[in-house]
């Protein structure tokens, strides 16, 4: 039973390990490296994305959410260092305008289709 | 006077070309055809010239001072030549005559005359719109007094023997779409556009499509061992600047296809051939204005993007006004029923064009917002959100389409076949998800709908006994490809793994159930670049084998490049690229990429491409 425990443990500890630096991947992935050219602070090795992974290593240690750490960072360097951008009134045309484009190309697709 | 020369040259093409417009407007076409070939000749010849400047290092001319070393290896003073602003520019113009005059020596049809010259009327003025920028804003024969004795160098990211190629196979792709839009606008002016012309217009179109679809073959390929971020797609605005003239030009394909066989969609098949050309120009905007961050960026000048964005403005308008004078009014009227070849054909054109919609927003909306002082950033979690539902849906319409007859039969015997090629593709990524633990629903529908198209074309090729047949050849390979690269994509995408990690020399790191040793360091210096070499041990699996990334520093311009090492295994590539250390530091960066199917990718693209080449030289009946 002792030996189930210490098993326990060090299985949790490796899973928990492995899902940090997964989450940090992720977050980096999603940072916009903003002294690169297009490069997500993920993939660049330049000094500002290094300290970013850092810093996020180190909040993900706080045991910060990504939102939390997403808010930090928006309100320190902007909202263009995140990629993927939250959904505001001015982007709003990114998600609305795409699709309005498909279901009026349907419609138009269709009305051919049937026109006899 | 080698500058004297070039220029005196130059300026002769642009009187010749003249010439051959007023010879056009005269109506005596066999002089205008003559003159555009004396212009395209000159321009072909100026071109030589360059590159014999560029060979020679003449540093008294401007585009080989700013983007040439004489410590350069030859290969790489070759390529200097369009691996600038003024070079390329002057390779674009080249082609686009070089495209208008291999037209007229191959197109013999002396019924078609008329049709001819007008075809080269519309190519000869293209041309001499470009040439005119060219000598105005951008000449490359620009004289510097006195004679410097060395150059500024050439970008080392982009001394690579893949980037060689990369540029001239995306130009004559980009630029090939010109005679595409001359022979378009020449049909609507003569009321031509029939089956007809659609046969004529097919290997044009095919061809230029092949060589777009090679240059952005190499640029990723280049883009996944050079740039050492272990990827080969990044959604960087200049890629997809050149993925907008490849989904229109797609889109065209698929309906010309209609227009050859049916004689409809004429008007559509117009209008989707003059956006391929301005999406192609479009792309040559944002590389060439600078208006845009990315690796690309290379030439950044914001008045040169005025008069590309005029010249893009101009030429569009004026295809426009051309086309909706000409277009006849009729809407073409066929029995059209949903299980029929054209309306699948229909359903493609307007997937490829929302796939083209998204990418263009994608790549326009920061600059647009960047005017009201609004930066954002969109980066592939957009694209992959956004395209991934409709990628599925359009993976399964082209799974049924081909299989469709022409006008409004439906044989019900193919419904059988479907569903056993679901089934089994169902089983089959139920089964991978199940064994690898990866229950992801976007995984799960790429897996699924990429093998019902893949295993769709594998069964139709077997039972239908397509390899007897040459004139399926084209499709069945190029779809073939589509379903593999998406399948690949998928896979790659979910399996892939990485590693950042910091290392001494000597020292062994162990990851899941692979071990990682820094054997050896060595650092040369080497004609332009300083390269510092490591050797790293990998043991995997009882697989030994070595590494050998390395980093280099070039001098003329300072810059640093990563020289990633690749090791590939049966279903995946080992990939590891490494950085320099901090000062005072043995320790240095690395990062450890597990590469799954990667392969696959580069086996889509190459069958895609070899599709097209068929298409391209199939003898048409």
């Amino acid at each position: 039973m002792k030996y189930f425990f210490i098993f326990l443990l060090i299985f949790c500890n490796i899973v928990f390990a492995d899902s940090k630096e997964k989450r940090t991947n992720e977050i980096t992935k999603n940072l916009k490296c903003l002294v690169c050219q297009g490069q997500s602070v993920y993939e660049s090795n330049s000094d500002f994305a290094i300290d970013i992974k850092n810093f996020v290593k180190q909040e993900i240690v706080k045991n910060k959410t990504d939102e939390e750490i997403y808010e930090f960072l928006k309100d320190k360097y902007g909202q263009n260092i995140i990629f993927n951008p939250t959904f505001t009134l001015s982007n709003s045309a990114l998600w609305i305008v795409p699709i309005l484009f498909f279901v009026i190309g349907s419609i138009l697709v269709f009305r051919r289709m049937s026109a006899k | 006077m080698a500058s004297n020369v070039a220029n005196f040259i130059l300026l002769l093409a642009i009187f010749s070309s003249f010439i051959s417009n007023l010879f056009f407007f005269k109506k005596k076409y066999s002089h205008s055809i003559k003159f555009f070939n004396y212009s395209s000749l000159l321009v072909i010849f100026s071109f030589c010239l360059l590159v014999y400047f560029f060979c020679t290092s003449n540093f008294s001319i401007s585009a080989v001072y700013e983007n040439s070393h004489t410590l350069k290896p030859f290969f790489y003073k070759l390529a200097g030549t369009w691996g600038n602003h003024e070079g390329s520019l002057l390779l674009f113009v080249t082609i686009i005559a070089g495209f208008g005059s291999l037209f007229s020596y191959l197109f013999r049809k002396e019924e078609m005359y008329h049709f001819k010259s007008w075809v080269i009327f519309f190519q000869n003025n293209i041309y001499l719109i470009f040439l005119i920028f060219l000598i105005s804003t951008s000449n490359p024969f620009d004289m510097i007094v006195p004679h410097p004795q060395e150059g500024l160098g050439l970008n080392p990211i982009l001394q690579d023997p893949l980037l060689v190629l990369h540029p001239p196979f995306l130009y004559l792709g980009y630029v090939g779409f010109s005679l595409t839009l001359s022979l378009v606008l020449s049909g609507l002016v003569l009321r031509q556009l029939d089956n007809n012309w659609a046969s004529i217009v097919w290997p044009w179109v095919m061809i230029a499509w092949v060589f777009l679809s090679i240059g952005i073959c190499l640029g990723s390929i280049w883009a996944y061992y050079e740039l050492g971020w272990g990827g080969y797609w990044f959604w960087d605005p200049v890629e997809n600047a050149s993925l907008m003239p490849w989904l229109a030009a797609t889109a065209l394909i698929h309906s010309l296809l209609v227009l050859k066989t049916k004689n409809q969609m004429r008007n559509w098949t117009s209008l989707l051939a003059i956006l391929t050309f301005s999406f192609s120009l479009l792309g040559t905007f944002l590389v060439r204005s600078g208006v845009l961050n990315s690796v690309h960026a290379f030439a950044n000048d914001p008045e040169r993007g005025v008069f590309i964005l005029i010249i893009i403005f101009v030429i569009t308008l004026a295809s426009f006004i051309i086309h909706s004078i000409y277009s006849s009014r009729t809407i073409s009227i066929g029995n059209n029923f949903f299980f029929s070849k054209e309306s699948f054909l229909n359903i493609n054109n307007l997937f490829l064009l929302f796939f083209l919609f998204v990418v263009l927003i994608g790549t326009i909306y920061p600059i647009i917002l960047s005017i009201f002082n609004e930066t954002i950033s969109i980066g592939p979690v957009y694209y992959n959100t956004i395209l991934a539902p409709f990628v599925f849906i359009f993976l399964l319409a082209m799974s049924v389409g081909p299989l469709l007859k022409w006008s409004n039969k439906i044989n019900l015997s193919y419904f059988g076949f479907l569903f056993v090629t679901f089934s089994i593709s169902l089983c089959l990524s139920i089964l991978i998800i199940i064994l690898t633990n990866q229950n992801q629903l976007a995984l799960f529908l790429g897996l699924l709908t990429s093998l019902v198209l893949i295993l769709t074309i594998i069964f139709e090729f077997v039972k239908n006994k397509l390899f007897l047949k040459a004139y399926y050849y084209p499709r069945v390979l190029s779809h073939l490809g589509v379903g593999i690269l998406l399948l690949s994509i998928f896979l790659n995408g979910f399996y892939s793994e990485s590693k950042d990690f910091e290392i001494q020399l000597g020292e062994n790191k162990e990851f899941n159930n692979l071990s990682l040793k820094f054997v050896n360091q060595d650092i040369y210096k080497i004609n332009n670049y300083l390269e510092m070499k490591t050797d790293f041990e990998i043991s995997k699996d009882n697989q030994i084998f070595t590494l050998k990334p390395s980093v280099r520093r070039y001098f003329q311009p300072v810059q640093i490049t990563s020289e990633t090492s690749i090791q590939p295994t049966i279903l995946s590539n080992h990939y590891l690229a490494v950085n320099f250390p901090n000062q005072n530091e043995n320790v240095l960066g690395a990062r450890y990429y597990f590469n799954f199917f990667i392969h696959g990718i580069w086996l889509g693209m190459f069958l895609i491409v070899v599709g097209g080449m068929f298409s391209a030289f199939k003898k048409r009946n």
